[in-house]
């Protein structure tokens, strides 16, 4: 069969100050009708890169080589008008993230129309009762009104479905899909999923799928190409990749992606373990009640974070808490931290902690947080130097404030260069940074660490080496760890127990072993049904 | 845009007047001037003096005194002018009136040259057009008005003989002449405005035009035109909607110097005089008008914003 | 700060800006020293001169030479216009900062205040204060430090509150650091960076402010040689000799060009993360 798009030895490179660097290498790889080719690379694998390059959305800077071709169209040679009737006709795009491919100030129908009424030339009424039929058929309830709503009147899920049906639209021979479900929750994205699944076999449409989620590509793909560094190390059908991948960095990716099956830890601590941190029924309030709106009469507007909330953590247990955005895990974590004032009472190690006051030196010292974010997390304007003295400053032994060794020594804990004290945060890379994060936690040796996301903006490689980190430390200080997280198969792998909260309640909290298969909240169930099961080396998974 | 919303900025107008009232006031009657020895001279008999203080209610406390002209100035009574006896409310707003042509003019011609100024620039970033556009630009908002007043009626009215260097004429009266008049005036009041509206169009284009939805229209097929007037555009001009009222602030400065350096008789004149004389009454006049018309601007722009950009609702 | 330099040097707005700024700093110090004339002796054979070897510039309706006045005149429009930003930012500082760490309702009436002073142009506020204090080039300095407090207050204010909004800030509460030293190790330094800039391309705009009201009769009194004074007495003269009127123009707005390119290109250089 004739492949739909067909790429060959296909190089591209950016021109900077200090000469060219190469994105993408001797790329080849073809796409036939009717198939699904996942791009599985991490960040800076030059995965977009291919995608613009076959948008043909390139810099001036790029210099190219090779050949792209859509059926019988050269596409690196033909003109930006030709190029334009190509895109969104014969070649559709779904982007990552709906609240920023949309345009914020333009109903999502005008959206959908204008394409039609471009390519297809349909007047602006045929236009809207096509696209309204389109929205029906991407499975959105009311499609008539859908079409009026401005981007920010409708879920992430839903406008995502609206950038599917502009992708479907005119009936293109290849759509891009790039990372169409990583910005959902997990629920959401399972639906889009299934849609993408649906709508692909209807049509027949050739797909490029990218994502940096093996387990991901592993359903929705026949065959999968691995990417990095700009080229492609390994290419072939996805139950072979999956099964005996042959290239090391493949292997390393497949090692990397978070098993549930595949425990990092060991058993928890029993029952007779004391418990560390209790949290009885504690409730976080947003916002204050408006002015005006009081005075109006109005409800009051005021936004519930978390609504009586009881857990505990015994010594040495690591607890995962999972949810989608905005369940209220974070504010946990604030509360526990007195980011946020809360109501009710948390326990720690028997002393009572009714609000910020009683968050005394001492519990402060074995309360840390590590944050999503090592960006913000960490100074821009203080050297890792100073970053890490300040736990050494105020809760640190005297022989370690004294030690010039000091900083160095929690730096090798964490495994980075003790020369790194010099650096500015902008100078690490993103997993280097989070090391720093977790250095800073450590110092104090406290009881209880509270990981917010903290390996979610990482790749899954970098995240593997950060979990290793988290669990030696673990083990060798037996520290007890609130683990959040949106990743149920990571939290599966180290937690003992695991806390489920939905839109600020606690709705689960069960042994991990006891997850599937055991009495678990319908919520709880939903999330796990959801879930694409990992790339196990098992080829008979369920196929979308 | 909700019933909510309004009252709310109007509430703010409201306090924002009120607020500048104080100040005014409170500014105007620390003024080491006597007013009554102002309005009979230095050698008026002490009786006289305060007969005429008791009759102004200057003897009454500071409080007292501002709530009488704060209750004049919601009736629409801004006392009478102590330079010329007239009643200083209706020669105010006669004046506001001409400022208002002048500025309405300037800002025409604003938006006539400081979009395409910027929607250039930033559409040929890096290039020559961009950087003629950004010299143009830091030359322009680094021009005081009597500089660039200095300079256009050197070059159109001295060296040319163009157009008339100062002076006013009704449009009314005479309609060429008096656009003949204000060409200077105008000019000289655009240029700041063209400089920093098309430096804030450009920098806030550039940023849309970066953005995934622009990208993802162009994606779409859609021609490059098409992309940058309909996607673009719209969400580039929004934040410059908020530009563009705080300028009026700018502008309204501008009009004192730019009236008193060509004689137009505008509010901004009106204001210079009545400092120069001490004109009590006719300084808090001018004042309080000045302040309410930048404030009733910005909170139309506020309107205008909230209509255009969906989702803004309350704040 | 060798570093900023460098940095500063790296885009053309701010290479440009700091030689501009480095040459009008100069003219400050130097300026009475390599006068070649009296700024105001008066020469009355020498009236209306137009450039010349003799004169660079030209001499005025006095016969005093127009570059010496200048160069005398660099101190007091640039030293003022930098004193005045400085009171103004600090004034300005000190209220933002307060109403970001009030927040909730004191917050907003702070600085709905603002607003509302924001409201009278600056311009006119400078006008009716130097009116109340009297004229002279000390009140036009003080009245331009009132006029732009409200301006720097809010610009303090929203980088103040998107500075406490980061992690760092967080992390230190958590860790139990001290008011004082979240204050001024972790959020400092990165609030004074915006500021600094906005600081410097305030100094451009109290040039001309200052200018303006010395044009106007309101700051600097004859026979100072401030430049807006300079281009307020050179009216009257313009027809007969335009040059008298055009180098102070140009003085006023080669400073203030050179604070705004200067501005521009601190914003790039004080990013860390570029």
């Amino acid at each position: 069969m004739t492949p739909i798009l067909d790429i060959a030895g296909y190089s591209l490179d950016y021109a900077t100050p200090a000469g060219f660097t190469r994105a993408l290498d001797a790329v080849t790889l073809a796409v036939a009708k009717g198939e699904v080719l996942g791009l599985v690379g991490e960040s800076g694998s030059g995965k977009t890169s291919l995608a613009w390059a076959i948008m043909r959305h390139l810099p001036e800077s790029a210099r190219e080589a090779g050949r792209i071709r859509l059926v019988d169209k050269e596409l690196t040679t033909t003109s930006e008008a030709e190029i334009e009737a190509i895109r969104g006709r014969r070649i559709g795009m779904v982007f990552q993230d709906p609240s920023t491919s949309l345009n914020p100030t333009l109903p999502l129908g005008e959206q959908l129309a204008e394409v039609l009424e471009h390519h297809r030339g349909l007047t602006r009424k045929q236009a809207w009762a096509e696209g309204e039929a389109m929205l029906a058929r991407v499975g959105l309830k009311v499609p008539a009104e859908m079409m009026r709503r401005y981007p920010h009147e409708a879920s992430g899920g839903e406008k995502q479905r609206v950038v599917i049906a502009t992708a479907f639209a005119c009936q293109p021979e290849c759509i891009i899909f790039d990372e169409p479900t990583t910005a959902l929750d997990v629920i959401t994205a399972r639906q889009i999923l299934d849609l993408f699944g649906e709508l692909q076999a209807e049509t027949g449409v050739a797909s490029l799928y990218i994502s940096h989620d093996l387990a991901l590509v592993s359903r929705v793909a026949n065959r999968v190409a691995v990417i990095h560094r700009g080229r492609i190390v390994e290419q072939g059908k996805v139950e072979e990749v999956f099964a005996s991948p042959q290239d090391a960095y493949t292997q390393k990716l497949l090692a990397a992606v978070p098993r549930p099956d595949h425990r990092l830890i060991e058993a928890g601590p029993g029952p007779e373990a004391k418990v560390l941190v209790e949290v009885d029924k504690v409730s976080v309030r947003y916002g204050r009640k408006p002015f005006l709106a009081k005075l109006l009469g109005r409800e009051n507007t005021q936004f519930t974070g978390n609504r009586d909330v009881s857990l505990s953590v015994r010594e040495g247990e690591i607890l995962g808490i999972v949810g989608e955005s905005g369940s209220g895990k974070s504010t946990l974590a604030r509360a526990l931290t007195g980011l946020n004032p809360f109501e009710g009472e948390i326990r720690f190690a028997g002393r009572p902690i009714g609000g910020l006051k009683d968050m005394d030196r001492a519990y402060r010292r074995d309360v840390q947080i590590i944050f999503q974010h090592p960006d913000s997390s960490l100074n821009p304007r203080q050297r890792i130097r100073e970053i890490l003295s300040r736990p050494l400053a105020l809760y640190g032994t005297v022989e370690q404030r004294e030690d010039a060794k000091a900083i160095g020594e929690l730096l090798e804990q964490v495994r980075l260069p003790a020369a790194y004290a010099e650096r500015y945060p902008h100078q690490l890379s993103g997993g280097e940074k989070q090391r720093v994060a977790i250095a800073r936690a450590f110092a104090s040796r406290p009881k209880l660490v509270i990981c917010d996301e903290i390996t979610s903006a990482l790749d899954v490689s970098v995240q593997a080496s950060v979990v290793e980190l988290l669990v030696d430390l673990q083990k060798r200080f037996g520290t007890a760890y609130l683990f959040i997280t949106h990743d149920l198969n990571l939290v599966r792998q180290i937690a003992h127990r695991i806390a489920v909260m939905y839109r600020g309640d606690l709705v689960d909290l069960v042994d991990v072993a006891d997850l599937s298969g055991g009495q678990v909240h319908a919520y709880t169930r939903s999330l796990i049904e959801a879930v694409p099961a990992p790339a196990a080396p098992a080829s008979e998974l369920p196929r979308i | 845009m909700s019933p909510a919303y309004i009252l709310k900025r109007i509430v703010l107008v409201g306090y924002t007047l009120l607020v500048v009232s104080l100040i005014v006031f409170a500014i105007t009657q620390i003024l080491p001037a006597d007013a009554a020895v102002m309005m009979l001279g230095e050698n008026a008999t002490a009786e006289a003096l305060s007969a005429l203080r008791a009759k102004m209610g200057l003897d009454a406390s500071i409080w007292a005194q501002y709530g009488h002209w704060l209750a004049g100035v919601l009736r629409g009574d801004f006392g009478v002018s102590m330079r010329t006896g007239q009643p200083v409310g209706p020669v105010m707003m006669e004046a506001l009136g001409r400022s208002l042509l002048l500025a309405l003019f300037s800002i025409v011609l604003m938006l006539v040259l400081a979009l395409p100024l910027g929607i250039i620039a930033a559409v040929r970033r890096g290039r020559i057009a961009d950087l003629l556009v950004s010299v143009i630009s830091y030359i322009g908002v680094s021009l005081p008005e009597f500089v660039t007043a200095t300079l256009v009626v050197l070059v159109l009215a001295d060296w040319l003989q163009w157009l008339p260097a100062t002076g006013y004429v009704p449009l009314t009266e005479n309609p060429l002449q008096g656009l003949r008049h204000l060409v200077l005036p105008v000019l000289t009041i655009s240029v700041i405005l063209i400089a920093h509206v098309s430096r804030m169009v450009r920098s806030e284009l550039v940023d849309v035009l970066h953005t995934d939805y622009v990208r993802a229209a162009r994606l779409k097929g859609l021609p490059k035109r098409t992309v940058l007037y309909k996607h673009a555009l719209r969400n580039a001009l929004l934040p410059t909607i908020t530009i563009v009222a705080l300028d009026i602030g700018y502008l309204l400065g501008g009009v004192i110097v730019v009236e008193e350096i060509f004689a137009l008789p505008g509010i901004g004149r009106q204001l210079i005089v009545a400092i120069q004389s001490r004109d009590l009454p006719s300084i808090q006049a001018g004042a309080l008008i000045m302040a309410a018309t930048y404030a009733i601007a910005s909170f139309l722009a506020d309107i205008a914003y909230a209509r255009l950009d969906r989702r803004i609702q309350y704040d | 700060m060798i570093e900023l330099l460098r940095r500063v040097l790296r885009s053309p707005q701010g290479a440009l800006g700091l030689v501009l700024v480095g040459l009008i700093l100069l003219v400050v110090i130097l300026g009475p020293w390599i006068a070649p004339y009296d700024p105001e002796s008066l020469a009355p054979l020498q009236r209306y001169k137009p450039p010349s070897a003799l004169f660079w510039l030209g001499t005025d309706q006095y016969g005093r030479d127009i570059l010496s006045r200048l160069l005398h005149g660099a101190r007091a429009t640039v030293v003022m216009a930098v004193f005045a930003t400085a009171l103004g930012t600090l004034a300005g500082a000190v209220i933002g900062t307060i109403s970001a760490f009030l927040g909730g309702r004191s917050d907003e009436a702070i600085m709905r205040t603002v607003d509302a002073v924001m409201a009278i142009p600056s311009l006119l506020l400078a006008l009716l204060i130097v009116n109340l204090l009297g004229k002279s080039s000390w009140n036009a300095l003080l009245a331009i430090a009132i006029a732009f407090t409200p301006g720097m207050a809010r610009v303090t204010r929203s980088v103040a509150l998107a500075v406490r909004k980061q992690d760092y800030v967080n992390a230190a509460i958590a860790r139990g650091e001290s008011a004082r030293f979240i204050v001024w190790r972790e959020m400092l330094p990165n609030v004074v960076a915006p500021i600094i800039v906005e600081m410097t391309i305030r100094v451009a705009f109290a040039v001309m402010l200052f200018a303006t009201l010395s044009f106007l009769g309101l700051g600097a009194q004859p026979p100072a040689s401030e430049w807006g004074l300079m281009v307020a007495e050179a009216r009257r003269f313009m027809h007969l000799s335009p040059w008298m009127i055009l180098w102070p123009s140009l003085a006023v707005a080669f400073v203030a060009i050179g604070f705004n390119l200067l501005g521009d290109g601190l914003r790039d250089a004080l990013n860390p993360r570029t």
